[in-house]
């Protein structure tokens, strides 16, 4: 069993992130050098400055907020979610002084982040069992959702169990531990993570981030680095 | 559909994967925004109307043929291959759709359905599926380009005809002068009209009455390439008008009201020594620099509003204009939509309404939406600047007994010219 985990918590973590990184930036490559498109794509009228506004297109999802505010609501919960979740992982390597403007315990907000993100992909799933939107999905839709659900579910878990029952056989130094150990290209896996009767919600979370990495750069997921230049484009 | 017929139309599908259709493809996340964007929804509800229902088609054999995800795990994104079937499918979508755009105010990431469909409509032309008569009105207009000098003597007695009209109605002086000047070099601007004495006559009253200096060109402004979506013989429709201007020397080319036309000319001419306007532009200008002086009494107790060609407007940003000049001749203007982006599109454009009676009732049942806004104004006066959108208005009017007045932007400034 130990070796299982030890192959989804190093060789495969190494693996996703290769193809994590080299597959988008190979696709964004491959994308940017492309022809451009000959004439203006934009919406009219113009409104000046174009690029701040295509800026608050892209974060602000104005047009959701106008068409769809529900949507809107759990669309907004859900990414700001992410990147705090994000900021959590990031601080798994280390303390970042600037994250700790907010004084806080690794990871922010107490565990409830990591359950409205649960909460509001849930939301995300479910509105896809009804018309009209059941029309426009394909299996791609209701596939990145779960994996998305799977990996913030297990891992939220570990946050929760420290939180909220005091689990404290797995901790923040045990984390930092393994992660650096990655990034210094030693893997190690401390023994409270291999060990630990949680270890299996620990090597779940990883596995499935793992997969959700490497689908990443295939799929739909690339709206992330591609929502910018494309409301550029109706901007003007 | 044969491996070698498949392999052409992938050719096709190829030369159309610039930098934004990759955008546009990759990116949709199937939210459904734009769900309530389409007029064709709003007044059919089926889920084949929706924006990202027509753009998956498209992008469903993209998946097939241009990922590896269509070939490794096709279901994964329903990839489908390009087969007789789906060209069907790629028909309906393309000529349900006007291309107005009003689905890329809504999505969140401005994803462009009429370039989407671009697609489809190259693939129909490839496998010659597509509606014949807009490939043989679009070669026509390229022959007339070609063989000028065989439409050149009818097309001068047709003018002859027309200038006589002209002066009778708004007694503009005629002594020495050509009123409807045609192939003059140095002229300041080439106006392009449309193949129709409405698109001729009024805009010489003006054109004459501000004392401009202008040529009208032997090409009539419409785009068939455009409509059927076939980039070459656009390109080859365009030319015509651009080289006539660059053979003028003209400083300014006016595109009548014509959607198409305009945005066509407008944008996809390159940079040329001539600037491109629309009439409503130029005859905005008119007013602006008091050229021309027009009085209301023409449209005294009418309720005025403007329907917004989306061509000109919301994709070609002449918006200001047109209510300028209704300023001028109506003091009661109602607007049709609190924000012009989210104008209705008339149901027409796209090349529908030149499909004429074919695409009549599909036409009048998706525009349902666009009547019932027009009869939210009030207004007894509906007025446009687009060929298209007026034929389509004026069925709408007849279907749904609105009873308007649906008039021609530029025949409303002619007919309340005061000339002096």
């Amino acid at each position: 069993m130990q070796t299982a985990y030890y192959l989804v918590l190093v060789p495969m973590v190494y693996a996703a992130f290769a193809v994590f990184v080299l597959g988008t930036v190979w696709r964004l490559v491959q994308t940017a050098r492309r022809p451009a498109h000959p004439t203006t794509l934009q919406i009219f009228p113009k409104k000046e400055p174009a690029w701040l506004y295509a800026v608050g297109d892209t974060f602000l999802m104005p047009s959701i907020f106008r068409h769809s505010p529900v949507l809107w609501f759990f669309l907004a919960v859900f990414h700001v979610a992410v990147l705090l979740l994000i900021i959590g992982h990031l601080e798994l390597f280390g303390d970042w002084p600037i994250f700790q403007l907010v004084p806080h315990e690794v990871f922010l907000g107490r565990g409830f982040v990591g359950l409205v993100a649960a909460v509001s992909v849930l939301y995300l799933f479910f509105r896809r069992f009804h018309a009209p939107v059941r029309d426009l999905s394909v299996p791609e839709d209701y596939y990145l959702l779960i994996l998305l659900f799977l990996t913030i579910i297990f891992g939220s878990q570990m946050d929760w169990a420290r939180r909220w029952y005091d689990y404290d056989v797995m901790g923040v130094s045990a984390y930092r531990a393994y992660l650096w150990s990655l990034v210094m290209l030693k893997p190690f896996v401390p023994d409270e993570i291999l060990y630990s009767g949680h270890a299996f919600m620990l090597v779940l979370h990883v596995f499935f981030a793992n997969l959700f990495l490497m689908v990443f750069p295939f799929t739909k997921m690339m709206h992330t680095f591609l929502a910018l230049p494309m409301n550029l484009l109706r901007r003007g | 559909m044969d491996q070698q017929m498949r392999e052409d139309l992938l050719k096709l599908f190829q030369t159309k994967l610039n930098r934004a259709m990759v955008y546009y493809l990759e990116t949709c996340t199937r939210c459904g925004v734009c769900t309530t964007a389409c007029h064709v929804y709003q007044s059919m509800p089926q889920a084949r109307y929706i924006a990202a229902y027509r753009a998956e088609i498209v992008r469903r054999i993209y998946k097939k043929h241009f990922k590896g995800q269509g070939k490794l795990w096709p279901s994964y994104g329903e990839a489908k291959e390009l087969t007789e079937a789906a060209l069907q499918e790629l028909y309906d979508a393309a000529y349900s759709c006007t291309g107005c755009r009003r689905c890329m105010v809504y999505c969140p990431f401005g994803i462009d359905t009429q370039m989407l469909m671009s697609i489809a409509k190259l693939l129909l032309v490839g496998a010659h599926a597509e509606p014949e008569i807009l490939t043989l009105l679009a070669d026509t207009s390229i022959e007339k380009g070609r063989s000028l000098e065989f439409f050149k003597e009818g097309f001068l007695q047709g003018v002859k005809n027309l200038e006589q009209k002209v002066v009778e109605k708004w007694k503009l002086e005629a002594e020495g002068k050509t009123v409807i000047p045609v192939d003059v070099e140095g002229a300041e601007l080439l106006y392009v009209a449309l193949a129709g004495a409405h698109s001729i006559i009024p805009a010489a009253a003006v054109f004459n009455a501000a004392g401009e200096n202008w040529t009208l060109s032997f090409f009539e402004a419409v785009n068939f390439g455009a409509f059927v979506g076939d980039p070459t013989r656009t390109k080859l429709i365009l030319d015509r008008i651009v080289n006539e201007a660059l053979r003028l020397k003209v400083k300014e080319v006016c595109i009548c009201e014509c959607g198409t036309a305009y945005r066509v000319m407008k944008q996809l001419s390159g940079t040329q020594p001539f600037k491109v306007s629309s009439v409503t532009e130029v005859h905005a200008r008119y007013l602006r620099e008091g050229r021309i002086r027009v009085s209301k009494k023409a449209f005294e107790g009418q309720v005025v509003t403007y329907h917004d060609p989306c061509q000109i407007a919301r994709n070609g940003g002449v918006l200001e204009e047109p209510r300028f000049i209704l300023q001028h001749l109506t003091d009661d203007f109602r607007e049709m939509a609190p924000d012009p982006r989210y104008n209705y599109c008339c149901g027409g454009g796209g090349g529908l309404v030149a499909l004429g009676e074919d695409t009549l009732d599909f036409r009048m049942k998706s525009a349902k939406v666009k009547a019932e806004q027009v009869q939210k104004t009030g207004a007894t006066v509906l007025a446009t600047a687009c060929e298209n959108c007026h034929t389509q208005l004026s069925d709408l009017n007849r279907h749904y007994g609105l009873g308007l007045n649906v008039q021609f932007l530029t025949s409303m400034v002619a007919d309340a010219l005061v000339v002096s």
